[in-house]
């Protein structure tokens, strides 16, 4: 029920930013931010009350994992429209609530049941809630920076191109350490915890550092690309998709030891 | 000469080489992710189109992680890295101190430190899986024995798993191992221990050499109530502690092993691994007394054994019963059980329900045995793969964090 409210302010943020979005002049609306912060605040609150119900930190399955990322990009999409100096930039919020939307579309459809259960062993550790909340916080950043970068690719205007770039690039880099930290590092501490063995090649494993590999690469072909490269927001729009295979994809095509995420 | 090692030096260095290399380990890790590894041949054939399986095998993308190719890349890529981070520090400390930048290098020198603990783990790594019973004990690396003192597992109401837990007991000077002797029942002698060495691949205390029955008294269906485990005859309640350790099991340290909460000594940690139930016969003699034995257990008599061979899956027995240890009958799906049966130097082999007679006994049914699944793991990576850890965490974010008000500005 909280997480339907919040879809549904998202969803009018939405209505109200394709307004504003279109309208040639002017700022950001003064309404969205304010749904936005909302949304946030209403999903967080739907993990706490679960996580208070199963007595452990409620991000062991796809609903809350769901809920979990809807719920941070939603705060970062306030930030974006709150903050002065990036009001002028209407695209990159809307572009950001739309994925929003879509996440908590997805977890109100059958593929993310929301049933309330508590963990089971292997499920009940410390470098779990690192693991995937610094994860998903990664990948929010990592949202933003791929909106910016179709915006980049699509662009004629060489002035916003570059724009686009500077946020593409900041986008990346902060979420970077966040998702190297949380998908590689504590879940890497955490499959040694849990089963003794630090890597095991299992294909969320492989997929989460495929994601790793082609942001690594973006973030070192920028040192050396040319400017007019469109190779380079292609690798982070490459990088998106990959990371939302190993969400998804990986859970719904490919067997492992991750199945239950 | 100076300039060809110069131009090696610096292609060794470059940032495009280290692109070049991050998308080719992309590129296998996406086959390897795509492509399931380790079949056999005639899998990739099957599933695959004629030139589609021939590339899978010529290329070694049936086992991508371990193929000569994706080892040559990462093994420039660790090149590159470690040269790209030498220069790198070199050049660093010529300049002024408050410009100095070195996030960079401690994410380089992290990651170069994880991929030799990576290399060592894979070299070094000794994984063995023990399944104990409360009371069965197992050799550790270095000599000490381990003992399952205690185990449990709770279930949430829908039937998972809620946790899973061992209590040990660990004898750092345990007695030296001693061959198994066979007892004949008759003559009251307490059992051995189900021991076994750590390096022994099979290590599973069920099916050791020790195989002789655990003995409980009998009970009656009245008293439903007794343990589904013998303790009187496991390690520290009804044996010498000679046999079982240097020192009553209550005296030795004692340790809680869950998931996620591992036990670490010294050059190895233990896991628990899974919980599982183990079906065992339970025979009755004459007396009474009951005698429990798993696959592979025999119990002697004054003309011979009955042997417990395997559970007879194929074929169910209205007439069975579940014996837990002394429960009262149920009528349910039981299977039957194959015994070998040895009288006066004559062997033959029976197939029998529960309620039948197998030589001197009665196939009293059987009980379900909780069996607690651990895992000891020694690994020299281990040390190196942490350091790496802390290196590249505290790398990447002093290098790249401060962009954090870019993207706001």
């Amino acid at each position: 029920m909280i997480a339907t409210i919040a879809f549904g302010l998202l969803l009018l943020s939405l209505v109200i930013q394709i307004v504003f979005v279109f309208k040639k002049e002017g700022g950001q609306d003064s309404i969205s931010p304010w749904l936005s912060l909302a949304a946030g605040i209403l999903l967080l609150i739907e993990i706490v009350r679960r996580s208070i119900a199963i007595r452990f930190v409620a991000l062991t399955g796809m609903f809350e994992s769901l809920v979990f990322l809807a719920c941070f990009l939603a705060f970062l999409i306030f930030a974006l429209q709150y903050f002065k100096s990036t009001k002028g930039n209407r695209v990159i919020p809307f572009g950001a609530t739309i994925i929003a939307v879509i996440f908590l579309a997805l977890a109100s459809s059958p593929l993310a049941p929301s049933d309330i259960k508590p963990p089971v062993p292997a499920l009940q550790s410390g470098w779990l809630v690192l693991h995937v909340s610094f994860t998903f916080i990664g990948e929010v950043f990592f949202t933003v920076g791929f909106v910016s970068a179709i915006l980049q690719l699509v662009g004629k205007d060489e002035e916003k191109r570059r724009s686009y770039d500077r946020i593409t690039y900041t986008s990346i880099a902060v979420g970077y350490p966040i998702f190297t930290a949380g998908a590689l590092i504590f879940g890497a501490i955490w499959a040694e915890k849990a089963w003794g063995v630090w890597w095991s090649w299992d294909p969320k494993e492989t997929w989460a550092l495929i994601t790793w590999l082609t942001y690594t690469a973006y973030l070192h072909f920028r040192l050396v690309r040319k400017s007019t490269s469109k190779l380079v927001p292609a690798l982070v729009i490459i990088g998106f998709v990959i990371a939302m295979f190993t969400f998804f994809g990986v859970n719904f095509l490919l067997k492992g030891l991750h199945s239950y995420a | 000469m100076k300039a060809f090692f110069d131009k090696l030096y610096n292609a060794l260095r470059s940032v495009k080489l280290a692109v070049v290399l991050l998308v080719l380990l992309a590129l296998f890790a996406i086959a390897g992710g795509i492509i399931p590894q380790g079949k056999a041949a005639s899998y990739y054939i099957e599933h695959f189109s004629g030139s589609g399986s021939r590339i899978i095998l010529a290329l070694a993308l049936d086992h991508v992680f371990s193929s000569f190719l994706f080892l040559l890349v990462s093994a420039i890529f660790a090149i590159n890295l470690t040269v790209c981070t030498f220069h790198r520090l070199t050049s660093e400390f010529f300049k002024p101190r408050e410009k100095r930048r070195h996030g960079p290098d401690l994410l380089h020198i992290g990651l170069i430190i994880l991929l030799f603990g990576g290399i060592l783990t894979s070299r070094s790594r000794t994984e063995t899986f023990i399944n104990l019973r409360k009371g069965d004990s197992a050799r550790l690396p270095g000599g000490a024995k381990l003992v399952l003192v205690d185990l449990k597992y709770e279930q949430y109401p829908d039937g998972r798993p809620k946790s899973w837990e061992s209590t040990v007991a660990i004898d750092k000077n345990p007695p030296p191992e001693v061959p198994a002797p066979v007892l004949a029942h008759e003559e009251g002698g307490g059992d051995t221990l189900g021991t076994t060495g750590f390096a022994d691949p099979t290590l599973n205390n069920s099916l050791s050499n020790a195989k002789v029955s655990n003995r409980a008294p009998a009970v009656s269906s009245a008293a439903p109530a007794a343990p589904a485990i013998p303790t009187d005859t496991k390690a520290g309640a009804g044996l010498p502690s000679s046999q079982t350790s240097s020192v009553p099991i209550a005296e030795l340290p004692q340790y809680r092993i869950r998931v996620n909460k591992p036990l670490r000594l010294k050059g190895y940690s233990i896991y628990q691994q899974n919980w599982h139930t183990e079906k065992q016969v339970v025979l009755k003699d004459a007396m009474g007394m009951q005698f429990f034995l798993e696959p592979g257990m025999r119990e002697t008599t004054k003309d011979g054994f009955v042997l417990f061979m395997a559970l007879d899956t194929s074929q169910s027995s209205a007439s069975a019963k579940t014996a837990n240890a002394g429960a009262a009958p149920v009528a349910s799906a039981v299977p039957s059980a194959i015994f070998l049966l040895e009288q006066n130097g004559k062997r033959t082999v029976v197939k029998a329900a529960p309620g039948q007679r197998i030589g001197l006994f009665t196939f009293d049914g059987f009980v379900d045995q909780p069996v607690s699944g651990l895992a000891v793991v020694s690994d020299k990576g281990y040390p190196f793969v942490a350091t790496g850890f802390i290196l590249v965490i505290l790398g990447v974010f002093i290098t790249y964090i401060r962009k954090l008000k870019g993207i706001l500005a």
